[in-house]
């Protein structure tokens, strides 16, 4: 889990870059200073906190994880509400198919006193809970889990979006596989996560290697990336030997048989 | 010198005993001291220091807490005075009633007077009762008599205790209970309203009235309570506890219409039950009744578009046509008033304070979204082999 140096854009080249799109000739010839001290959310990756360059995931801003079935989206996200909750914060997640599972989220390290789950009827009340959430100020991140079919309304998101900014409190990670043109398109930040490698010691999978992409990112420079290390069963809790063992196994080689490493 | 009352209800001090009207009883007698004690359920003492010149004799002012008691609830009172807590409360215990029927008892216990009572009345442990025999002690005035260096090596602090209750001193004074205050705001409708949801409009008014006033002086209500008198039906009455102390008016009367639309709708779902089961203890069915009528007419006297009006209800069954009662007056009061400032996070820890905090937020979102959308996973059985046994949702709300 390290960044990818090779990705990131130097910071000569970024100003150049917003030099050429005319940012710098508003005032004289010194840019704006980009705000890059907004508070965030820690992700749980520290890699990925630095890719982002805010630190994590920015309060008060909506989060897109743009990732297809199985890339580890969901772990990541609970991944984040368990570092949320380390740093004393409470935490929601907006279940709209009901397929949370609070074992796995405990596994992953949440606290389960900690967070509150709603399950909304549909995505236009999915939303209406998360800017009731939002507003209220005490809770520091959500995840708006729309499942796999339901598309958002970009008015309503956009109504979230800026709700949040304004509270400044919560940043939501919104997980929306059919909506992700709608979502993408509104969220401040968008990160694109593709599963690079599996994880295995020996015959058995133990985890999978994700890359992520920030693609878009509202309150710092984007196209910072990281390799994410996301383990199976034990999440966060995964045995250090096993961690140390694990090799990473090229995608197209035969699928290695699943193995829990300890329930 | 300190003169106290002790009030001692038998009726009250049986452990299968309503202790309901118990607090009425110290709200009632507040207005003749402004100093009382609960001491347990069923007794209490009251401090009628200084009060001879406005209400008369002990005897007297014993009378008049008996009738503030009997206004609550009509229950026997045993009535004691003395000069500390455990004269008065020993007196209420001597108090014997002159009569089987009589309301009341009264007895005046001066410290001289202890001198000739027996021993078992001291409030000692088996263990030290049967020293005191062994000893030959069976009367206060032998305990009280006896050098206080000498029970002291026999019976420790314990029974220089009892020794200095023997002599009729108690030094623990009285822990006056702190009155509960209430702000009420009521309103009467010369019409009737017509149906719960028609006082909306005056609920918003009343609790923003009591609002006001309550800001005024820094103070917030941990409680609403409804009431509404209802034109031929029993009164309805809701009660909504704050998760914290709130001045928020138009979010109290949601809050309190929304518990008294689900209080309307047990009411007549009760009601319909009760229906039921008068209808089956009645005759189920002539013998020449088809099968297919329907089971909830009455089968004495039933005939197709004869029986009584029944409402079709959207999903094809029927019900009885029922018509809502109207509002004739309602009245809103706030209680467990304290400063908002000042409430105390529990536990101290911020977290779970915060989480407090949220409640009320989620009281809002489960009043505007209904029921079943918030839930919490709970570690039901943390060591069950199975990882979904281990856990599972519960809303939020039980």
């Amino acid at each position: 889990m390290q960044t990818d140096a090779a990705v990131t854009p130097s910071l000569a080249s970024a100003l150049e870059t917003l030099r050429t799109r005319g940012l710098g000739l508003r005032r004289g010839s010194d840019p704006e200073p980009l705000e890059t001290s907004r508070p965030a959310v820690p992700t749980g990756h520290d890699g990925l906190d630095a890719a982002l360059g805010s630190g994590g995931w920015p309060r008060g801003g909506l989060v897109l994880l743009d990732a297809p079935a199985g890339s580890g989206a969901t772990t990541l996200a609970l991944g984040t509400l368990a570092a949320a909750q380390a740093a004393g914060g409470l935490t929601a997640w907006l279940d709209l198919d009901g397929t949370l599972d609070p074992a796995v989220a405990a596994r992953l390290g949440v606290g389960l006193e900690w967070l509150l789950v709603a399950r909304p009827r549909d995505a236009a009340e999915a939303i209406d809970i998360a800017a009731w959430l939002g507003r209220s100020g005490l809770i520091d991140a959500l995840v708006l889990d729309l499942g796999e079919r339901a598309v958002p309304d970009r008015r309503a998101l956009d109504r979230l979006g800026s709700l949040l900014a304004r509270s400044g409190s919560t940043a939501a990670v919104v997980l929306a596989p059919a909506g992700r043109a709608v979502a993408g398109a509104v969220a401040g930040v968008r990160v694109a996560l593709h599963r690079s490698a599996w994880l295995t010691v020996g015959p058995d999978l133990v985890g999978q290697r994700v890359r992520a992409v920030v693609e878009r990112h509202r309150w710092a420079l984007a196209g910072g990336s990281a390799e994410l290390d996301l383990w199976f069963a034990e999440g966060r809790r995964i045995d250090p030997i096993v961690a140390t063992m694990a090799e990473p196994r090229a995608l197209e080689a035969e699928r290695p048989a699943l193995r829990v490493v300890s329930a | 010198m300190t003169r106290l009352l002790a009030l001692v209800w038998p009726e009250l001090r049986v452990p299968e005993a309503d202790p309901r009207p118990f607090d009425r009883m110290l709200d009632a007698l507040d207005d003749l001291s402004p100093r009382v004690e609960a001491v347990d359920v069923g007794v209490a003492l009251v401090d009628i220091t200084g009060l001879e010149p406005m209400w008369g004799p002990e005897r007297r002012i014993a009378a008049r807490a008996v009738m503030l008691a009997r206004d609550v609830a009509p229950l026997c009172v045993r009535c004691g005075t003395g000069d500390n807590r455990w004269l008065a409360t020993l007196a209420a215990r001597l108090a014997r009633f002159e009569r089987p029927d009589a309301p009341a008892a009264f007895h005046d216990l001066p410290r001289a007077a202890l001198r000739d009572l027996p021993l078992a009345l001291l409030p000692a442990d088996a263990v030290t009762r049967q020293r005191f025999a062994l000893f030959g002690l069976t009367a206060m005035a032998q305990l009280a008599e006896l050098p206080r260096s000498a029970v002291g090596a026999q019976f420790g602090p314990a029974g220089e205790r009892l020794q200095a209750l023997a002599r009729g001193h108690d030094p623990r004074p009285i822990v006056a209970r702190r009155r509960p205050e209430r702000v009420v705001a009521a309103a009467t409708f010369e019409t009737p309203l017509d149906g719960i949801g028609a006082v909306s409009l005056t609920l918003r008014r009343l609790s923003a009235e009591l609002c006001d006033r309550l800001r005024e002086r820094n103070l917030a209500p941990g409680r609403a309570t409804l009431a509404l008198l209802l034109e031929d039906a029993p009164d309805l009455r809701v009660a909504q506890p704050f998760p914290q102390p709130a001045l928020e008016p138009d979010w109290i009367a949601r809050l309190l219409i929304s518990r008294l639309e689900a209080a309307a709708r047990a009411r007549s779902c009760r009601g319909a039950e009760l229906t039921d089961k008068q209808r089956a203890t009645e005759p189920r069915k002539r013998a020449n009744e088809p099968d297919s009528w329907p089971s909830v007419a009455p089968a004495g006297n039933f005939r197709p578009g004869s029986g009584p009006k029944l409402a079709v209800s959207p999903a094809g069954g029927q019900t009885d046509e029922t018509e809502a009662p109207r509002v004739v007056a309602l009245t809103l009061a706030f209680d467990r008033l304290s400063d908002p400032s000042t409430r105390q996070l529990p536990a101290f820890e911020a977290r779970a304070g915060r989480w407090e905090e949220l409640r009320w937020s989620l009281e809002r979102i489960r009043h505007r979204f209904g029921e079943g959308r918030l839930w919490r996973a709970v570690d039901e059985r943390p060591t069950a082999s199975l990882p979904e046994h281990r856990s599972r949702l519960v809303d939020i709300g039980q």
